[in-house]
């Protein structure tokens, strides 16, 4: 209750002074001396975010949504209103720039994401059949499917004959990240892969990839990947960033599974909540990125 | 009194009920859970395992165990059969390339030994799918009028708009109450 109390004095009444006094004592504002105080990084951005959305300018409060291609003369304007002396602070109009690309990038690329989940896998489209059969291609290169119906699929762990109604709610969002897997990280994609298949610790693998995609969904809806993102691009984050955190959690995901040896497939929802608490928690830490890294000792693991 | 019976008491006491809900993938089992639940029906991905929710509806506590349709899964099914009150099957009503496998599955899970005792709720779902087969048709595709050995009844129902879930779970939970709450 307490803290509530001084939670809301302080938010209210408190910041504005103490910002009012900094700002006459060093001469700067707070979005200037965040920018100049801290690395570029969730740091500096987390901080220049939390700053604008709490102004009590509508111009800085509404700067998170601006578009893409307004950032810049946004930038401009903040510099005006809060009368900032370029000439004392030329770092400024740039790193506020970036920290703003990457406030509404993150916003931006949620948008994106969310409309390729919701883009349902249709095999009447031509596009969408050639991404599934580009899958098998570049996970069983050796092995020709014998038709596009068969249960050849569940050898790369589709659950029947036809993958087509496994994608569900994450629609070709999972199958883009299950190509690009392959496609990007094409060693490591079938390394985990034969784990996948393996007798004892195995799990179906392209189911587990679009319950990880979800994994991934949540945690950029809930705000939780801005560290990785504002520590890992400089700038407004792309798809293929998005993608890239999937092959970090596919990777990542296999390693945790057969450290942990579950008694069997079974157990799959308790190791994924162990899983995702544990991403969860790597990603309190600002300094976090999560980004693939190849550990070469990663050996197949013996059939023992 | 004998063990059943004393059973039966501790049951009655805490009007707890096991329900066990199966089907092929892609049936809507867990869209159904997550519906009846209140919960986001959206971004639900395949079943790997199973799913338990616990939750209290008309004074019952109804433990739901919703466990993964896909055929390298359903051997593990008879791992969850003990002391269950209620199965909910779960059937795909616009999947009819896979109907007979459906009776099939259906049918060794009544010769079930512990799930003798158990109601059948058949759920003939995505009845708002343009293609789904009427309940009716389920029904006789199922072969359900020839069971002898359960309580049962099917319902038609769209696990994405909810309609019958409710009516469903209900008749379950009636049946499943006349028989273990006042037994004795």
């Amino acid at each position: 209750m307490l803290a509530f109390i001084w939670q809301y004095f302080y938010t209210s009444f408190l910041r504005y002074w103490f910002k009012w006094v900094l700002r006459h004592v060093t001469g700067r504002c707070e979005l200037q001396r965040i920018c100049a105080g801290y690395a570029q990084g969730a740091e500096r951005t987390a901080r220049a975010e939390y700053s604008l959305k709490s102004s009590k300018s509508e111009l800085l409060r509404s700067s998170v949504d601006v578009e893409e291609n307004a950032v810049e003369s946004r930038v401009a304007k903040i510099i005006h209103v809060k009368n900032v002396k370029e000439q004392k602070d030329p770092a400024f109009k740039k790193n506020l720039q970036v920290c703003l690309q990457q406030i509404t990038g993150y916003k931006h690329l949620f948008v994106s994401v969310e409309e390729l989940r919701n883009d349902v896998f249709d095999s009447e489209k031509e596009e969408h059949e050639s991404m599934l059969l580009k899958l098998w291609e570049l996970l069983m290169p050796s092995v020709k499917l014998e038709s596009r119906i068969t249960k050849q699929w569940g050898d790369i762990g589709f659950q029947g004959e036809d993958p087509k109604t496994d994608f569900r709610g994450m629609g070709m969002l999972g199958l883009t990240n299950l190509v690009f897997f392959s496609e990007n990280y094409t060693e490591e994609a079938r390394q985990v892969l034969s784990h996948a298949n393996h007798p004892k610790l195995g799990y179906s693998y392209a189911i587990v990839g679009i319950n990880l995609t979800e994994m991934a969904y949540s945690l950029l809806k809930s705000g939780e990947l801005k560290p990785h993102f504002y520590n890992s691009v400089a700038g407004k984050p792309e798809m293929k960033h998005f993608h890239q955190v999937y092959c970090y959690l596919a990777y990542e995901f296999d390693k945790f599974w057969i450290e942990e040896e579950p008694e069997s497939i079974m157990e799959f929802n308790i190791y994924r909540e162990k899983f995702h608490d544990k991403i969860k928690k790597c990603l309190l830490d600002p300094e976090i990125t999560l980004i693939l890294t190849v550990d070469s000792k990663n050996e197949p693991v013996a059939t023992s | 009194m004998g063990l059943l019976t004393i059973l039966k008491k501790m049951k009655q006491k805490e009007r707890e009920m096991r329900l066990l809900m199966l089907g092929l993938d892609n049936a809507g089992k867990t869209t159904i859970l997550k519906k009846f639940n209140g919960e986001d029906v959206s971004t639900i991905s395949p079943t790997l395992g199973f799913n338990i929710k616990t939750l209290e509806h008309r004074g019952f506590k109804l433990n739901i165990w919703d466990v993964g349709g896909q055929k390298s899964l359903r051997s593990y099914w008879r791992n969850y059969f003990e002391s269950t009150d209620g199965l909910v099957w779960v059937v795909d009503s616009a999947d009819r390339l896979r109907l007979e496998d459906c009776r099939q599955e259906l049918s060794a899970l009544l010769l079930e030994e512990r799930l003798a005792g158990a109601t059948l709720l058949v759920f003939a779902n995505k009845q708002d799918l343009p293609g789904a087969l009427s309940k009716d048709a389920i029904k006789e595709a199922l072969g359900l009028d020839d069971i002898q050995t359960h309580h049962w009844c099917i319902m038609g129902c769209s696990a994405i708009t909810g309609e019958n879930l409710l009516s469903g779970v209900d008749w379950l939970l009636d049946d499943i109450a006349a028989r273990i709450f006042t037994a004795d």
